[in-house]
């Protein structure tokens, strides 16, 4: 048992901190991350500045522009990234790059790995429709073999990053079966493709996510990742990667909620105390929560069960210290960043909002307790 | 990071586990509560054979020469099977402060004893005002030319009515000092309190004992920071305890909503009981992150006292939490006297108020934090 990082990746943290103190377009990236538009010039700019010293999938094959470092070298390049950017997860370096790298064609590791790897490119996760949320298996977009190519059709919903990604993530049925999930199948479809339209909504907390209509498009038939009708398998096994977190950008705000009740005098009040003392606990369970993913993995062990309490961990204890960080602000906690007497520059008043989509994004803690249920304990799931 | 075991640690929970399923059966923890002594004087001769009271006692000592997060990782088996009696007591209250505080004759006189299983001890702390800070203290002991007159008033000195010496907290002119005092001694009265978890908690009223100066623990006007070690093992040792214990109610649990059926279909299926049965998960997740961190610092001497009371505070409400979901998806039969729930149900509570509940240690990490 160790709860220290060893001295080669103190080090290494020592690097990629260091590269995001001083580097000028990280504060670029960081308001471009808060004000939820997507991916603008100073996030790109990181992002090939990070690729291009393998920090972004630093435990892929070389060949494919990786640095083949154990996974925690991958949670610590994240929670520098989550502190100094506020951007938590990457679509392509962080999950579908590693399905190609597992489950795609030599062609497709050959043509995304190392431009995924670089920071050059981004992918939007394309799962979600209107009558597929928790049930992802109802997924309705057709996708019909016509020999040398699919032929598309169908509606996405919440697809974030569509406006601003290269590619889409695509889950489309192949095939009307029982059960649903063996007719799904996996691609990679570029967003030029023609037929695609993509139509931006807004949620109250200011973050752009998309609806993305597919009328008669064509897709080659080399854009199916891995075999046919296996997509859902693949999109479980990327789960298990997206739902790595790091805690370093909520631990910030619990800091800054810590200082603010010492200087404000708030902290002597013992309900305050309590409260805060109990967010500090949870959030170093929490962190624990977070390391165990990366370790587990370094040991080939798969993480489904883990990784699924991670995020209920996660979203709730965000939503924690939210509320609790309004209740000790009281009436001032809800003025905005721009008014006069706004505290902690209103972050408490943004983070109210934007804080719910992190409990329904990528599997509802409802889900992901069922996910424990069956696949942690055991249990029957009828 | 390494969040396991390493290979003595996991083979020595092994080996306990198989040793302990055999030896402390239920129906061996439900006599211990109605017997007078509350162990069996067999069974600790066999502990001791095993090693255990001397784990972490260096080998000159007779010991083992392992660390303290070995002796966590065999308070989880402990917990886990409810035994009772005072191994924790002599081991972690008394063993550990001796070992780290005491003069070589000292470690000499008892630490050999103990690790032989030929002497029981326990930690004579609480008063009852019962605070668990320094102001607390009001057992007082003069000076008598070579002796110390010791008077006051101990609660839940845990087995002191078996025990053979007491570790007890007194103050003197240079401030706060432990004493080896002879259970035997005149002056030294014990009585059993009737508690909700049966287990052996005593009053112990000290009326004019003498004890003789060379029975200081270490030298005088140290005892705080003794007694602030102390808590820290013991606190951590409870954690353990009651890792072991919850591990034990979610397995109960689980079980029992795999087999239960009703409205045609085992309970274990719906995801209002799922759901519980994670949140016990979680909360069990919760006690072992910490109590590991907690026992990892303390085993490389590193200062700990947030982390300490980080695992403790978490770790007191979560035996509640657990066992109270533990009984509401066993049921009625599991709030009967003969169902085992009940005896786990009321031994966690005992474990969350030894060494401070949650709203105690929280504050303990409020002023870690720089609140004041």
């Amino acid at each position: 048992m160790d709860f220290g990082f060893l001295p080669e990746e103190e080090k290494f943290r020592k690097e990629v901190r260091e590269f995001f103190e001083t580097d000028g377009a990280v504060e670029g990236m960081k308001k471009e991350t808060d004000s939820g538009q997507g991916f603008g010039p100073y996030t790109w700019e990181v992002l090939g500045k990070l690729g291009s010293r393998g920090w972004l999938t630093p435990t892929w094959p070389k060949e494919y522009g990786g640095l083949e470092l154990p996974d925690i070298y991958r949670y610590i390049v994240m929670e520098e990234m989550d502190y100094f950017t506020h951007l938590a997860a990457l679509v392509g370096a962080g999950m579908a790059g590693h399905v190609i790298l597992h489950r795609g064609s030599e062609e497709q590791k050959q043509e995304y790995l190392p431009k995924i790897s670089k920071g050059k490119i981004e992918f939007a996760l394309g799962y979600t429709e209107p009558e597929a949320g928790s049930d992802l298996a109802n997924l309705a977009i057709k996708a019909e073999d016509k020999g040398d190519y699919f032929l598309m059709n169908g509606q996405k919903m919440f697809n974030t990053a569509s406006h601003y990604a290269h590619y889409h993530w695509l889950g489309a049925k192949t095939e009307i079966v029982k059960p649903k999930h063996r007719g799904i199948s996996l691609f990679i479809v570029d967003f030029k493709t023609p037929g695609i339209t993509i139509h931006t909504m807004r949620t109250m907390a200011g973050l752009l996510t998309n609806e993305v209509f597919y009328d008669n498009v064509k897709v080659p038939k080399e854009c199916l990742v891995g075999e046919k009708n296996r997509g859902f398998y693949y999109i479980m096994e990327a789960l298990d990667y997206e739902r790595i977190y790091t805690i370093s950008r909520i631990k910030s705000e619990l800091d800054q909620l810590v200082e603010y009740a010492k200087s404000s005098g708030k902290g002597k009040d013992p309900i305050i105390r309590q409260k805060l003392a109990q967010l500090n606990i949870e959030a170093e369970i929490a962190r624990l929560s977070a390391l165990r993913i990366p370790w587990m993995l370094d040991r080939k062990i798969s993480p489904s069960s883990e990784a699924a309490m991670l995020k209920v961990v996660f979203a709730e204890l965000d939503q924690r210290i939210v509320n609790t960080g309004l209740q000790i602000l009281g009436p001032l906690g809800q003025l905005r960043e721009d008014s006069k007497w706004a505290q902690l520059k209103g972050e408490f008043e943004y983070r109210y909002t934007r804080s719910l989509q992190d409990l329904i994004t990528r599997g509802t803690c409802e889900v992901m307790k069922n996910i424990v249920a069956t696949r942690g304990l055991g249990l029957p799931a009828r | 990071m390494d969040f396991s075991f390493n290979e003595e640690q996991e083979m020595l929970q092994k080996s306990a586990s198989e040793f302990l399923e055999n030896e402390c059966s239920k129906k061996f923890v439900r006599a211990m509560e109605e017997d007078e002594k509350g162990y069996s004087p067999e069974l600790w001769k066999r502990m001791a054979e095993l090693g255990w009271m001397g784990l972490v006692l260096p080998e000159e000592y007779g010991g083992m020469g392992s660390n303290f997060l070995t002796l966590v990782s065999l308070l989880e088996e402990v917990g886990r099977v409810l035994l009772p009696g005072p191994f924790v007591p002599t081991v972690v209250y008394s063993s550990l402060p001796i070992l780290y505080y005491g003069t070589e004759e000292q470690k000499k006189e008892f630490l050999p004893k103990i690790a032989d299983g030929n002497l029981i001890m326990t930690l004579a702390l609480t008063e009852p005002n019962e605070r668990l800070d320094e102001a607390g203290v009001e057992t007082i002991a003069t000076r008598s030319n070579n002796d110390y007159i010791v008077s006051g008033t101990k609660l839940f000195v845990p087995d002191a009515h078996i025990a053979d010496w007491l570790l007890c907290v007194a103050k003197v002119d240079e401030g706060i000092t432990l004493f080896l005092v002879d259970a035997k001694s005149p002056g030294v009265n014990c009585t059993l309190l009737k508690t909700l978890a049966s287990d052996k908690q005593c009053e112990v009223i000290l009326d004019k004992v003498k004890v003789p100066a060379r029975n200081i623990l270490g030298k005088p006007g140290i005892g705080w920071e003794v007694v602030s070690r102390i808590r820290e093992w013991g606190a951590v040792a409870q954690c353990a305890l009651i890792l072991g214990c919850l591990q034990q109610v979610l397995e109960m649990t689980v079980d029992y909503t795999k087999e239960r059926v009703q409205f045609d279909r085992p309970i274990g299926s719906f995801q209002a009981v799922q759901h519980q049965c994670v949140d016990m998960l979680m909360d069990i997740d919760g006690v072992k992150f910490t109590t590991h961190e907690a026992a990892w610092k303390l085993s490389q001497e590193l200062p700990a006292t947030m982390e300490v009371s980080m695992a403790k505070a978490w770790a007191s409400d979560a035996s509640r939490k657990v066992c109270l979901l533990g009984h509401k998806i066993q049921g009625g039969v599991a709030i009967m006297e003969d169902h085992d729930m009940q005896l786990y149900f009321r031994r966690a509570k005992a474990m969350e108020l030894t060494f401070g509940d949650g709203d105690f240690h929280r504050e303990i990490v409020a002023k870690e934090l720089g609140l004041r």
